[in-house]
């Protein structure tokens, strides 16, 4: 047989023992190469730009695990961003929920019809267990086994992520909908599923937002015999020192003369891990270089803040970033990435979300000083395009 | 997905070892783990001898990773045969929950995959398997729910065990295509098991697809238990337990509509 090379020129004959054999070894190494594919989306646009929707991605985001904000060149964290910081909501932690009690008329009055409130089990994993999460826009999303949807008797679909056989099946039930009002036939068929089929017991992180006016949400009543505990999002504060920083140019979304997003995340998540950026012959745990072109920085901030994070103190600490700028800075452009938790059922609004080796769920703003900004958004293997 | 598992776990009467093995097992993320009997069946010698009850391991079981539920531990029983005449079912198999069988001929391979009651058909990891595997038999077993397990613990210890297991496993997939495989440890150490996802990576190696690797390592090992279920009770539809309700078995495809409309009048 002859195989021509690149140049286009016949070469010899080759010998080959079988040519099944070829084919089928080639096509496992092809299998090999490929890896679960991960999605980036990247925007740019400008905060004063009336159809720009900022808002919209950072409220529809709804279970945020980690915020982390990178300030090159600047030593000291302003006071306005440490109180936006420390100001996050503080959330629940309620031990041995049963579910049904999610539906009781008080609970659902006052707390779930009134909106701001966000609960994910707790300690659950996405693609082992059942997972429980209720949505600020009052809908229940349980994400069951194989075995607990064929109990529960409740309507749902299919998992998306399904390998060859569903193992996974999604239920979504509006707690506001009129068709879920006390009494009626669907709600009664919902508490009898929950409560005398599979009585699902469960912890629970739950978070509620309130105006100032009407005061802290406190736990109702029907939860509270349940051992619970008060818990504040924990702020932890880094300066980095002698850090070299990639050139961003904010209306430069392809590289070239300056980073591109994707070099970009990749140096901001080796500078968020610790990772030294040097590639300095004798590390063996890294040969991660800054991608060019490249400054470098005395100093630089790095703030985390882990816990159950709602989206309305995120928007609020992107408002504080944006007036960092107000006046002069050294840097031309700061940094926040906001994570999902790994395990939630949703990634951004309803659009199911599934861990296959990683379960990240993701988006970052780069604000730059003239009010522009990046934002990136990714997702992993089981998981939707970002919006 | 289902829970992990890793379902050979070997046996040793050091009771610390498998204490620390379990405990690692937990704190990898495994939700059950079998503790892997291995028994050389003799022609004359037909008992096989009771497993210690499992709850005499641990006062409280360790807590697995990630979730609040403690491990599961479950008792195999792996029977190491080389003539299809000295496999007889004994009232000993009751007591285990798993069992599996390890063919050293194709005699035997061909009779366990299309004939024997059991959950587990091991694949060879230490020596060259000394037969060929052919397509009538691996489908026989596939349509049966039978399953077959691929051990990754002399990959770890040796290079030239590690060249037998992959080029075993590359031969099996090469006729099953990647159906009803389970990948497990065959720990005896501690540092011998690894992390479900990282299993789930080297089934890559071992010619699955990404799917069907994380299935091997998840929903495989879940449909083994349930098969393994269905031989205690009558064809897994009679089940006793606290509960009223009687579970729905998936390997249960022989039951008829009308026996289900019985069960649910007992």
């Amino acid at each position: 047989m002859h195989v021509t090379d690149i140049t286009g020129n016949r070469k010899q004959r080759l010998v080959v023992g079988s040519l099944r054999e070829l084919a089928q070894t080639s096509a496992m190494f092809a299998e090999l190469q490929k890896c679960p594919r991960s999605v980036l989306v990247c925007e740019k646009s400008n905060f004063t730009n009336e159809k720009s929707r900022h808002d919209k991605h950072v409220s529809q985001h709804y279970f945020n695990y980690k915020v982390s904000v990178l300030i090159p060149d600047c030593g000291v964290l302003p006071q306005c961003l440490r109180d936006a910081v420390s100001g996050f909501t503080s959330f629940y932690l309620v031990n041995e929920v049963p579910v049904f009690e999610l539906l009781q008329e008080e609970f659902v009055e006052n707390t779930v019809k009134k909106g701001g409130f966000y609960a994910l089990s707790y300690k659950t994993r996405i693609d082992q267990d059942n997972v429980i999460a209720l949505l600020p826009t009052g809908q229940l999303i349980m994400s069951v086994n194989k075995d607990t949807y064929e109990q529960l008797g409740l309507e749902g679909k299919a998992s998306q992520y399904s390998h060859k056989q569903p193992v996974r099946y999604v239920v979504t039930i509006n707690l506001t909908d009129k068709s879920m009002a006390l009494g009626s036939k669907k709600y009664n068929r919902v508490l009898w599923a929950l409560k005398e089929n599979v009585p699902l017991k469960m912890d629970f992180l739950m978070g509620c937002q309130r105006d100032g006016k009407i005061g802290a949400w406190m736990l109702p009543s029907c939860l509270s015999h349940c051992p619970w505990k008060e818990l504040q999002p924990s702020v932890e504060t880094q300066i980095l020192q002698d850090l070299p920083c990639p050139v961003l140019q904010s209306d430069n979304l392809r590289g070239g003369s300056s980073c591109d997003p994707q070099a970009f995340l990749e140096w901001l998540g080796a500078v968020s891990m610790g990772i030294s950026c040097d590639n300095e012959a004798t590390s063996f745990e890294s040969t991660y270089a800054c991608p060019e072109p490249q400054t470098f920085v005395n100093q630089a901030v790095l703030c985390t803040v882990t816990g159950l994070l709602l989206p309305e103190d995120v928007h609020s600490l992107l408002e504080e970033l944006r007036r960092y700028f107000d006046h002069p800075k050294f840097t031309s452009w700061l940094s926040l990435v906001v994570h999902g938790f790994a395990d939630s059922p949703v990634s951004w609004g309803t659009a199911e979300h599934g861990f296959h080796k990683g379960g990240e769920n993701f988006y970052s703003f780069v604000v730059f000083k003239n009010q522009d900004y990046w934002l990136n958004m990714g997702a992993g293997a089981n998981d939707g395009c970002p919006p | 997905m289902a829970a992990f598992a890793d379902l050979n776990v070997a046996n040793t009467n050091d009771k610390k070892k498998l204490q620390s093995v379990i405990e690692t097992a937990a704190h990898l993320g495994y939700s059950t783990v079998a503790i892997n009997h291995v028994v050389e069946v003799q022609p004359k010698k037909q008992e096989i001898g009771k497993p210690s009850c499992v709850s005499e391991l641990f006062d409280n079981f360790p807590v697995v990773q990630g979730k609040s539920k403690p491990i599961k531990v479950l008792n195999r029983l792996t029977l190491v045969l080389s003539d299809p005449s000295h496999f007889r079912q004994t009232a000993d198999f009751k007591f285990f929950d798993i069992v599996a069988i390890y063919p050293k001929t194709e005699k035997l391979f061909h009779a366990a995959c299309m004939s024997f009651d059991v959950d587990i058909i091991c694949v060879a990891a230490t020596e060259k398997q000394p037969f060929h595997f052919k397509r009538p038999p691996v489908f026989g077993a596939i349509e049966r729910g039978v399953f077959f397990e691929i051990s990754y613990a002399a990959a770890i210890k040796d290079s030239t065990m590690r060249r037998y297991t992959i080029s075993n496993a590359i031969n099996l997939m090469e006729i099953c295509k990647g159906k009803n495989v389970i990948v497990s440890s065959g720990a005896e150490k501690p540092l011998e098991l690894r992390g479900p996802y990282d299993i789930a990576n080297l089934g890559l190696l071992f010619g699955l697809s990404e799917g069907d690797a994380k299935a091997a390592v998840s929903t495989n090992c879940r449909a083994v238990l349930l098969h393994g279920e269905t031989r205690k009770t009558a064809l897994g539809i009679i089940h006793t337990m606290k509960k009223s309700q009687p579970k729905e078995k998936q390997e249960d495809k022989e039951a008829p509509a009308s026996k289900k409309a019985k069960l649910d009048a007992i």
